[in-house]
């Protein structure tokens, strides 16, 4: 007990009470007496409410896109293995130790104004313009979220996979169960826990995205996270900026409570 | 140095493993816990470690209270089933641990390893680390071990029942040496398997569902069952359902002569006779039934045979011409061979 | 195994590939590519050189490179022994009590980093404990946001790890703190790198919080980064990218060297 002291005394110091500070200075706007003014401003705000909206539509909808994605790639690597397929599994731990920012970073370069796909479409038809010009628009954040986070979506899953017994896989096909039926009553049964688990991480994740954002660079895209950094660092907006960030606390650490009480049903 | 338990009780969230345990394993004697898995043997074991709380009661070692002290100030040896040798140390280094651990002067600890690691035949593969060892110089080394501390009380936690059938005999006359070479040390040796039991112990400690259900010598145990769990877990035995007359028991409408001088007359009760008792032919004690299924084991033939309600196994030596199923046979058992037990489950 | 016909594995593998080399080698590729280059308006980019190199590994790319390693270092160093720390008295509480610990400290992951960068803003930018404008933030908030990583994995490698080990330490007289040192972190060994691994690779590649922290003399790398493609200058950007790409790989790959050497010898 005592030993268990010295760990918690330090994250009280240096998160829970910064954090603690945060929500305080969220009801006290240039440090007058407590009050919801800053509550009621910026809920009232159009900003706000865009960003909210965007960040939690722009979440859902990446989580979505990596369990879809996470899972169908996860299933080839593990069950119609190819020469190579260990060398891709690596490879995508790899990914998962690298910046987020990178994503969108290569993506400027591929979907840019003067990317190459803009520029391979112009040199062959001659046109003025590409036809890829959504980089600045929440689809290029949708496409860089989906590219970053299905690998979060994968480790689970091929640890899962590599779980499940094989046996019962040649069991079903020797009773005549066809692929897309062996994927739906064995497979899919087996990988739930790991799917919700990773779902909920990411979806947390990109409800907390940063970087990502930042690089797209696009004035049209904003979400809590941005707003934070952009009435913190440069309105100089700290009652907005704690506001704002409580909300978001609220958000991810309630999803992320939730992510907890799953995996741990799921015993992973 | 010996190890006493006194009304030892250990329950894990509410569950008793181990009810009430009175047991006393004298200085040098080796005692077996035998049981099935889930009888508490392992438990009262590791309450003598340490590892576990006894809800109530007292662990004494050589007369001292020590159930309050934690493990590593009882200096006990321990050796369990899946060895645990330290994967990151040499084996001189894993046999040097206890002393290094107590501070053993450094000339002392390289004596005490070899003089260890020679005792255990392990003496060539000190610089060795555990991975390059078989499961046998694994388990050798892991005794040497804890052997090197010198314990007055060595524990063996079902030591061999990792090893494939033929080393599991080769380290069972192996243990036997160790003991005779090392006469002072008690030892508690938790095992599911009779065999080891009855080649290895002084006396035997039967437990089942938490409890101790008899306790004795090998060749008491085997000749004497105290009760019907005894009787089917050490060597096996018929038996038999019977009613108590005068002079002998009822069992399937004939008279079988035993000994009833502890019975009342009346009274339900159960016969206890070993399969290799029962002879095939005709003698005293007859019986007659039909041949159910007949087994050939090598050296003997095992006939179930069907008298009256109940099945009797027999054990004889290989026949020439063995009866078919569904003949009509004639057993017998000699008296003396029978004992006669409290009535219990067979009587369902 | 699952898919028996020849034509529909192809036909599976054609997928797998298609998605998976235009979303996930093509970026880290594009990215490596842009880095030797001027111009990039084609399916290829044009105008080779060097460079971008020349000017990502002197001056202040040097300098942040420098900055992003030590902050690293320190970062995953404080958030190891933290991590580590409150994973092992973890262990030695009871069901509650580790439960509420492991709560407490896997916090920081739900939180975003922004939030921390934030909270470590308003909380230390006034006496008694004045680090802003200091080196001393940016290691502070990188510690705190990865700290939550490292007790994690050491924690599940202490709930894997066998108590046969250290019983049969306790049962030749070890004391606690004799297990714990020659017998419990040896063997955790291998997990504890793997876990520093992962912080130091989180903390190199960390913006948010940073964003909100950095003093202008300690930039790190991914601040360099977006400085560079704010301004446009996307070509010598990639190659800053590349060069943290590279140093995060060369410090996981040494890591797990002395990973393999650890585990079991």
């Amino acid at each position: 007990m005592v030993w268990a002291l010295p760990p918690v005394a330090l994250l009280t110091l240096f998160f829970l009470y910064p954090l603690a500070l945060v929500v305080q200075q969220s009801f006290r706007p240039d440090g007058g007496g407590p009050s919801i003014q800053p509550y009621t401003e910026v809920f009232a705000s159009q900003a706000f409410r865009q960003a909210l909206w965007t960040t939690v539509w722009l979440a859902l909808a990446s989580t979505a896109g990596c369990l879809a994605l996470g899972f169908l790639l996860a299933l080839v690597i593990a069950f119609v293995p190819f020469p190579g397929a260990k060398a891709v599994a690596r490879f995508v731990d790899v990914f998962l130790s690298f910046p987020s920012f990178l994503i969108t970073l290569a993506l400027l370069f591929v979907y840019g104004g003067v990317g190459m796909a803009n520029g391979a479409w112009t040199g062959l038809t001659g046109a003025a313009q590409g036809p890829f010009q959504f980089l600045n628009t929440p689809w290029g954040v949708l496409l860089a979220e989906i590219t970053y986070f299905t690998p979060f979506v994968m480790r689970p899953l091929l640890a899962a996979f590599s779980q499940l017994d094989t046996a019962q896989l040649e069991a079903a096909g020797s009773l005549g169960a066809r692929a897309p039926r062996i994927v739906r009553t064995v497979i899919l049964p087996e990988a739930l826990p790991a799917l919700a688990a990773g779902g909920s991480l990411v979806l947390v994740l990109c409800l907390n995205e940063f970087g990502i954002v930042l690089f797209t660079g696009a004035k049209g895209v904003t979400t809590l996270p941005m707003l934070v950094y952009g009435k913190a660092i440069l309105e100089s907006d700290y009652p907005g900026a704690c506001v704002v960030a409580v909300v978001n606390v609220l958000i991810s650490v309630g999803l992320y409570g939730l992510y907890r009480v799953v995996s741990r049903r799921a015993g992973a | 140095m010996s190890i006493r338990f006194d009304s030892v009780t250990v329950a894990y969230d509410g569950d008793l493993v181990l009810d009430s345990l009175d047991l006393t394993v004298e200085p040098g004697e080796v005692m077996a816990l035998l049981g099935p898995s889930g009888s508490g043997k392992t438990t009262a074991l590791r309450a003598v470690a340490g590892f576990v709380r006894p809800a109530s009661g007292r662990v004494f070692l050589g007369g001292r209270d020590v159930t309050d002290l934690p493990p590593y100030r009882r200096g006990i040896g321990m050796v369990v089933q899946q060895y645990a040798l330290f994967p990151h140390m040499r084996v001189d280094e894993n046999v040097a641990f206890g002393l290094k651990a107590r501070g053993t002067a450094r000339s002392e600890v390289r004596r005490r390893v070899g003089e260890a690691l020679e005792m255990t035949g392990m003496a060539g593969w000190a610089r060795r680390h555990p991975r390059e060892l078989s499961g046998g110089q694994q388990q050798r080394v892991a005794i040497a071990r804890a052997l090197a501390i010198r314990p007055d009380v060595l524990l063996l936690d079902e030591p061999l029942s990792a090893l494939d059938a033929q080393l599991r005999s080769g380290m069972l006359t192996e243990l036997a040496r160790l003991h005779r070479e090392l006469p002072e040390v008690s030892m508690l040796y938790v095992t599911h398997d009779q065999i080891e039991a009855l080649t290895l112990a002084d006396r035997i400690a039967v437990m089942d569902r938490a409890r101790l259900q008899a306790c004795g010598t090998p060749q008491e145990l085997y000749r004497a069952p105290a009760n019907e769990f005894t009787a089917s877990f050490v060597g096996g035995a018929n038996l038999l359902p019977v009613t108590v007359g005068s002079g002998g028991v009822e069992f399937a409408g004939a008279l079988v002569k035993v000994d009833t001088a502890e019975a009342v007359a009346g009274a339900r009760a159960t016969l206890c006779v070993r399969p290799h008792l029962v002879g095939l032919g005709a003698g005293p004690n007859q019986l007659t039934g039909v041949v159910r299924e007949i087994q050939w084991r090598g050296a003997t033939h095992r006939l179930y045979v069907k008298v009256g309600e109940h099945d009797v196994m027999a054990d004889v030596s290989e026949l020439r011409n063995p009866p078919r199923r569904g003949e009509e046979v004639t057993l017998h058992l000699a008296p003396d061979d029978a004992v006669l037990l409290p009535a219990g489950v067979s009587h369902g | 195994m699952l898919v028996h016909s020849r034509g529909a594995r192809w036909a599976l593998w054609a997928v797998f590939l298609v998605l998976f080399l235009p979303l996930f080698a093509l970026p880290l590729l594009v990215v490596l590519g842009a880095s030797f280059a001027t111009h990039w308006s084609s399916v290829l980019p044009s105008g080779l050189t060097l460079a971008n190199y020349r000017s990502a590994t002197r001056g202040e790319a040097l300098q942040a490179l420098v900055t992003s390693l030590l902050t690293a270092t320190g970062a995953s160093l404080l958030a190891l022994a933290a991590g580590t720390w409150a994973a092992l008295a973890g262990a030695a509480l009871e069901k509650r009590g580790k439960r509420v610990l492991d709560a407490l400290f896997v916090l920081p992951v739900a939180v975003p980093s922004v939030v921390v960068g934030l909270s470590v803003l308003v909380a230390f930018s006034k006496p008694p404990l004045l680090l802003n404008g200091t080196r001393w933030i940016v290691i502070l908030a990188h510690t705190v946001l990865v700290t939550a990583f490292a007790h994690q994995s050491v924690s599940a490698a202490i709930t894997r790890l066998d108590p046969a080990y250290e019983q049969a330490a306790a049962s030749l007289g070890a004391r606690p703190s004799h297990v714990l040192w020659r017998v419990r972190l040896p063997l955790l060994l291998p997990s504890l790198t793997a876990a520093a691994g992962l912080c130091f690779a989180l903390s190199m590649g960390e913006l948010s919080a940073t964003m909100m922290l950095y003093p202008p003399d300690w930039t790190p790398l991914p601040v360099l980064i977006y400085a560079a493609t704010d301004r446009g200058a996307l070509f010598t950007g990639s190659a800053v990218a590349v060069v943290l790409m590279a140093a995060t790989l060369l410090v996981l790959f040494a890591v797990s060297r002395v990973r393999t050497r650890a585990s079991y010898r």
